[in-house]
């Protein structure tokens, strides 16, 4: 952990371990999004998904891991376009998200919003952005609101590496460490600003000491595992509560697929340079600490993801069967 | 009479490449005009317009830029204050909000506020509107040729078919204004003729497409082509239709709409963009002034509905000027 004026220390006290069911129900999730994610990139090319489709593959640790330590009747999420996976992790029922993803007018956003804006107040999860950097002064917003508010909830606002090039990036950050606000601003370095890497976008490699100028504490976490980034987040959600002070956490991953559907990596990236993230899958990473615990066989493991994917092709069905929003519709809430 | 109809020999090719060509000439006619922008590079060009100039021209010419609009922009109109001629692509027109400051304070006005001192030759270009694929939705299809052409100082164009495409490209770099170049993103992929080498179209111009006695349809970008497709139509019905293509919004060139109606008599204006304020509001009231004593029956608009694009498909087709929509009101306006 890297830090400026403040640091969050790891409690003396051994944190109390995991139970085997949240481990599984991790698992589960992280499968579930893998799943997702699969399903979701078919019904594009078969025609019922338009337009954009971020998938989250191989990101999963990042949401699940974090999202688990959340506080779910008081926390909140601002998310950016790559907002699937979170949306599940956040407790959304998969058929609402393939209803938005086919334009459905019992999708999450009416199929107003389709892949990039999701949104689900009732879940705490506040969008789904397009614009990269969009929602970083937005969660800052939510973190001045949650301040005035019983209960000291937190806001955690996702962006990418890319995001960190963006003014209002800066803006924010400085905003949100002046007013101590309790927000949790979270890089999810994928090493990829669309086609251009890392090094071809960001002045320095350390996405953390791009942070580090705002006087609040910076961690650069293991986005694969999700056990870490549980046990990090764990520590920094406590602290940021306590303190009501904003903390930025780098989590390092890795995208499996192209930025969007239509965009194929290999223009870019070498299999070579792909082969250590996937030896290191997150998904992989837990099923080999389960089984090695001896709290799952691959066998249930194999089963679990069966089921999973039954359970998720029966919600695409009935997200498929739903209707399209009626015409009428189409200048509802354009203002109250 | 029509001034497009290219009377040097043409090859087919969609706007893209024509756009493509553009460039390519004026990178080699002149070492001041450079490119910038996300993914122009490396990746050649999200819409493809910079395909293979990266490796043609080289890294100093053709400049990947992070996600950084509002400073690259600046940074050409830096560039164009000191001599350069920088074309500045926004990946997609919407994201030129973010860069709205260096448009509108710096781009649009240091000519005049510098009493003539300095030049800030350099252009802004890229697709606005709902394409070229489908489901773009609300942060990433709009039509926001209304901002750019209400400022004075900026010169705007845009473009309706391809061999224009090219030749107000090269025109625009060549301009010693700051010109916003306005691709129409649903008439990116699409084909047409494009005259071969050299040429230039003027970006004061209005254009007559179709002479006509009954009415006069008026459009600009991607709506020309639906000014074209009602034309026929309405021949159906015995009605003759006048085609304008505005091409030119700021200066704008009222002179063939004005020629038309005083032959027609009759008007109506159709537009991707949101009716209120936009550029066709503009040409009515320049109708009104102007062309009073000629009109015989009321100018008529069709366009985009006011609302964001929404993502179902039924939703985002209802939102976008409709063929019979046109044609009705064009009947409409006749009888009166
Ligand atoms: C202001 C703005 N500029 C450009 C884009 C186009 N764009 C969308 S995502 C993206 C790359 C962002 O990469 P990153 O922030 O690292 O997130 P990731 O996609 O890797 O999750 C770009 C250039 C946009 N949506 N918004
Ligand atoms: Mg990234």
């Amino acid at each position: 952990m890297s830090t400026t004026s403040e640091s969050i220390p790891t409690p003396a006290a051994a944190r109390p371990g995991r139970s085997s069911a949240q481990w599984k129900r991790m698992l589960r999730m992280m499968i579930t999004i893998r799943e997702f994610e699969h399903l979701g990139e078919q019904e594009f090319r078969n025609g019922l998904i338009r337009g954009y489709y971020h998938s989250y593959a191989g990101q999963e640790a990042v949401g699940v891991g974090m999202l688990e330590a959340l506080d779910p009747s008081h926390d909140y999420i601002v998310d950016h376009y790559r907002d699937h996976g979170h949306c599940l992790a956040m407790g959304i029922d998969a058929e609402q998200v393939f209803a938005e993803l086919f334009g459905r007018r019992t999708g999450v956003s009416k199929g107003k919003g389709g892949s990039m804006h999701m949104y689900s107040p009732d879940k705490h999860f506040l969008g789904g952005d397009g614009i990269v950097g969009g929602g970083i002064s937005v969660a800052a917003g939510v973190g001045m609101a949650l301040k005035r508010m019983p209960g000291k909830g937190l806001c955690v606002c996702f962006f990418g590496d890319g995001a960190l090039d963006t003014g209002t990036f800066h803006e924010s950050l400085n905003l949100a460490s002046l007013w101590d606000l309790p927000v949790v601003f979270v890089c999810i370095n994928n090493q990829y600003s669309m086609g251009t890497s890392l090094q071809r976008h960001s002045s320095l490699s350390q996405l953390v000491d791009r942070a580090s100028g705002y006087g609040m504490p910076t961690e650069q976490i293991d986005g694969q595992d999700v056990g870490a980034v549980y046990s990090a987040s764990e520590r920094i959600f406590a602290a940021v509560r306590e303190r009501q002070r904003p903390c930025f956490i780098e989590a390092l991953t890795y995208r499996y697929q192209g930025h969007g559907i239509h965009d194929k990596p290999l223009n870019y990236r070498t299999t070579e340079e792909e082969e250590p993230w996937r030896r290191r899958d997150p998904i992989r990473l837990l099923s080999e600490k389960l089984i090695e615990e001896r709290q799952m066989t691959p066998a249930q493991i194999e089963k679990m993801r069966q089921e999973v994917t039954a359970e998720l092709e029966a919600k695409a069905e009935r997200a498929r069967q739903a209707p399209a929003p009626e015409a009428r519709e189409l200048f509802d809430d354009v203002m109250i | 009479m029509a001034t497009t109809a290219p009377a040097m020999k043409t090859k087919k090719m969609s706007m893209h490449e024509a756009l493509n060509q553009a460039l390519r000439e004026e990178l080699s006619r002149d070492e001041k005009v450079v490119i910038l922008g996300e993914e122009v590079g490396l990746y050649n060009g999200v819409h493809y317009v910079t395909r293979g100039l990266y490796q043609e021209f080289g890294k100093d010419r053709v400049i990947d830029t992070p996600i950084s609009e509002e400073s690259f922009v600046g940074v050409g109109v830096g560039m164009a204050i000191m001599g350069f001629r920088p074309v500045v692509e926004m990946m997609r027109m919407d994201f030129s909000l973010r860069a709205m400051d260096q448009i509108y304070n710096h781009m649009a006005k240091i000519h005049y506020m510098s009493g003539g001192h300095l030049k800030v030759p350099m252009v802004l270009r890229g697709p606005e509107g709902p394409g070229p694929n489908p489901g773009l939705t609300a942060q990433h299809g709009q039509q926001l040729t209304a901002l750019f052409a209400h400022c004075p100082g900026l010169r705007v164009v845009t473009p309706a078919t391809q061999h224009d495409a090219k030749g107000m490209l090269k025109a625009a770099i060549r301009s010693d204004d700051p010109v916003v170049f306005l691709e129409p993103g649903p008439l990116n992929n699409k084909q047409g003729e494009v005259g071969e080498g050299e040429y230039l179209v003027p970006l004061d111009r209005a254009d007559t497409k179709r002479e006509g006695g009954d009415i006069t349809l008026i459009g600009y970008g991607a709506s020309v082509a639906l000014c074209l497709q009602a034309a026929r139509e309405l021949e159906h019905d015995g009605l003759s239709a006048a085609v304008i293509d505005m091409r030119c919004l700021r200066p704008l060139d009222m002179q063939p709409a004005l020629a038309s109606v005083a032959k027609t008599g009759r008007a109506l204006i159709v537009e991707y963009a949101w009716q209120s304020y936009g550029p066709g509001a503009e040409i009515v009231a320049r109708l009104m002034q102007d062309a009073f004593w000629d009109l015989d029956a009321p100018v008529g608009r069709v366009s985009g509905k006011e609302t964001p694009l929404p993502y179902a498909a039924n939703l985002e087709e209802l939102s976008k000027p409709q063929l019979d929509e046109i044609v009705a009101k064009a009947k409409e306006i006749a009888a009166a």
